[in-house]
């Protein structure tokens, strides 16, 4: 069946299933002779991966026991960086012709370091960003990242990266970027749509070549159109933080009639919200300055945090009656915005709660107490 | 109308029937609570105290961690907003609640009007709960319900960490053996609870009058200490460990009204 014939369910369906079995999505496309290159959050430069011909496959690690892992990390450091090689030493990644790992944390560092001894058979490909992005020696820095990236995936994977292949790569990715910006704006009025297939459209986005998943969330954008929104009324919210595709999480707000209506979540929107500049200058340059301009992230130097602001600002918009604040356990950079969030939303008398989650939390018991009080709160 | 309130917690079930929404007619508390037969217990007793029977009930409202697995009742509602209800009740003129439970601690911010405002939850952690002073009690081999009358005695309270419940036992047993002075060592680990929450009520905006719920309410010792690390006095009612159960019951009542 063609992606134009699915109805609104076989939609969902369609990413749910993607969601939430990336290792058949990883199978389909080694088996159509693809090469499949891991890509650990956040902003790695997709674009270049996928000028080469490979599909970049978001690495963001696994709800899952952690036994592995804890030979190469400390006991109190982010579960996303170590589920990530729980998973690669348990041969879940293997077919994988590299994984890229950027620099933006001090835990992606790590995970840097410590992937090239726990998992030797997929190759290790840092991507240093700078801290001070914006610059023009910044920029010429970040470039300088992008260019090691390219020479190391041909050392990876033996095909040659051509610059004049990205500006197509760039145009599929400015694509799929708007295409999500749109679900997300339309999903707001859409309450039918549960915050579980709310997270499998993002979700599946990192599994997918874009070009692909552009495919499907422009049917269903035309498919929500197609069915009008129901007359549901729900408790709206916003969430922020680094994950929150939890099921059990997201089931609970369910549960009590909660609706994600906008994020500030670095799996989800955050992402999506810069496009590489048209232009004249050189692809690589272009690719630079989207990460020169990309803002308004825990991870990315801003000594104003006017993230900050903009989630209040993105809150009102979408009108969220309060911001569910998923705090990634161990994650500084997050934990360091927190009190600065929180005071923002006080300030602009918008409630605002924070529930701790990490990889492999088991029992949302207490998860569920704050989001029921935090129900009773909003009414 | 009778209404009746069930907060079934971690380590105790307590239930409240309440007439008109203003007075409290029976109650009943037990040890045991989720998983255990101390819930139908407690709701028993609890209408022999008030000469009411099931029937006669026109709503219940179970809270606590075990609220979700009750199933006679006809709203669940979360133990803050429970222990916020039944703090107000108690005490109007309360804008800050400290709740020390069994196994968490948690801090509700009211309005003038009683209406919630805020909300914060410690870790998951035993630092800080009524766990800890259960593990150190055991240590100590006194009853839990006596650990006051030992803080009261202190001469110089011990120094415990308030980092980590296992550590902290461990702490005790050196404590033990350099012969350091069984009320000294109470005061220390009552003092160790009351840091711990502290820092965790600190992190909302202390507004006076502030009173405590939970069990650990009934400690005298962790009280005091909590007051002075706070720097506010804390209000007390014998029916702190109820406030939770009492608030389900005053939430039935405003459904049901």
């Amino acid at each position: 069946m063609s992606v134009q014939e699915m109805n609104l369910q076989e939609l969902l369906d369609c990413f749910h299933e993607v969601a939430h079995d990336p290792g058949k999505q990883m199978k389909k496309y080694l088996d159509e002779g693809k090469k499949v290159v891991l890509v650990a959050p956040v902003y790695t430069p997709e674009e270049v991966i996928h000028s080469m011909g490979m599909v970049p496959m978001g690495a963001w690690g696994g709800d899952i026991q952690l036994n592995e892992a804890k030979k190469y990390f400390p006991a109190f450091i982010c579960s996303i960086m170590q589920s990530i090689v729980e998973l690669g030493t348990k041969g879940v990644y293997d077919g994988a012709s590299a994984i890229v790992i950027p620099s933006l944390c001090d835990s992606l560092k790590v995970l840097g370091q410590n992937w090239k001894y726990a998992v030797k058979d997929i190759p290790f490909i840092p991507m240093t960003y700078p801290q001070n992005r914006k610059p023009a020696f910044g920029r010429t820095f970040t470039k300088a990242g992008y260019e090691r990236v390219a020479a190391d995936l041909e050392k990876a994977t033996g095909i040659k990266f051509e610059e004049d292949k990205l500006p197509a790569s760039i145009d599929v990715y400015n694509a799929h970027n708007a295409a999500m910006r749109a679900v997300s704006e339309k999903l707001a009025s859409h309450p039918e749509i549960t915050n579980q297939q709310r997270s499998d459209i993002f979700k599946s986005a990192t599994f997918m070549l874009k070009e692909e998943h552009t495919e499907l969330v422009n049917a269903l954008l035309a498919a929500l159109d197609k069915a009008g929104a129901s007359a549901k009324k729900t408790i709206r919210i916003m969430t922020s933080g680094i994950l929150a595709d939890a099921p059990d999480l997201l089931t609970i707000l369910d549960e009590n009639n909660m609706q994600i209506v906008a994020d500030d979540v670095a799996a989800e929107s955050r992402q999506y919200r810069t496009d590489t500049p048209d232009g004249d200058k050189a692809p690589l340059e272009r690719l630079a300055d989207k990460f020169a301009e990309t803002d308004n992230c825990s991870v990315l130097y801003d000594v104003e945090k006017k993230r900050v602001d903009k989630i209040v600002e993105d809150a009102k918009k979408a009108d969220a009656k309060g911001v569910l604040v998923l705090l990634t356990k161990f994650c500084d950079p997050e934990e360091f915005d927190y009190p600065l969030i929180k005071r923002a939303c006080s300030a602009a008398d918008l409630p605002c709660v924070l529930i701790e989650i990490d990889r492999q939390m088991v029992n949302y018991e207490q998860a569920r107490t704050a989001i029921e009080t935090f129900k009773d709160l909003l009414a | 109308m009778y209404t009746f309130g069930i907060d079934i917690g971690s380590t105790t079930s307590k239930c409240v029937v309440m007439k008109d929404g203003t007075q409290i007619v029976g109650t009943s508390l037990l040890v045991g609570g989720i998983g255990t037969k101390s819930p139908a217990e407690a709701v028993r007793q609890a209408l022999e105290n008030a000469g009411v029977t099931r029937e006669e009930l026109a709503g219940v409202a179970a809270t606590g961690y075990g609220r979700n697995r009750y199933e006679d009742a006809d709203y669940h509602v979360s133990e803050l907003s429970c222990h916020g209800l039944g703090a107000h009740h108690t005490f109007p003129g309360v804008r800050t609640i400290i709740d020390i439970g069994g196994q968490d601690a948690k801090v509700i911010s009211l309005d003038s009007e009683g209406r919630m405002q805020n909300f914060l939850m410690n870790d998951k952690c035993a630092a800080g709960t009524g766990r800890f002073l259960d593990v150190m009690a055991n240590i100590l081999v006194i009853p839990v319900g006596e650990l006051a009358d030992y803080c009261a005695r202190a001469k110089e309270p011990a120094q415990i960490s308030s980092t980590c419940t296992v550590f902290a036992e461990s702490e005790v047993i050196s404590q033990l053996a350099n012969g350091v002075e069984m009320e000294d060592l109470v005061a220390g680990i009552c003092s160790s609870v009351a840091g711990r929450v502290a820092s965790l009520a600190k992190r909302i905006n202390i507004v006076p009058e502030v009173c405590m719920s939970g069990g650990v309410a009934q400690n005298a010792g962790v009280r005091n200490a909590l007051s002075e690390k706070i720097g506010h006095p804390i209000l007390f009612s014998p029916n702190a460990q109820l406030f939770g159960a009492i608030g389900a019951a005053l939430y039935a009542w405003e459904k049901k009204q």
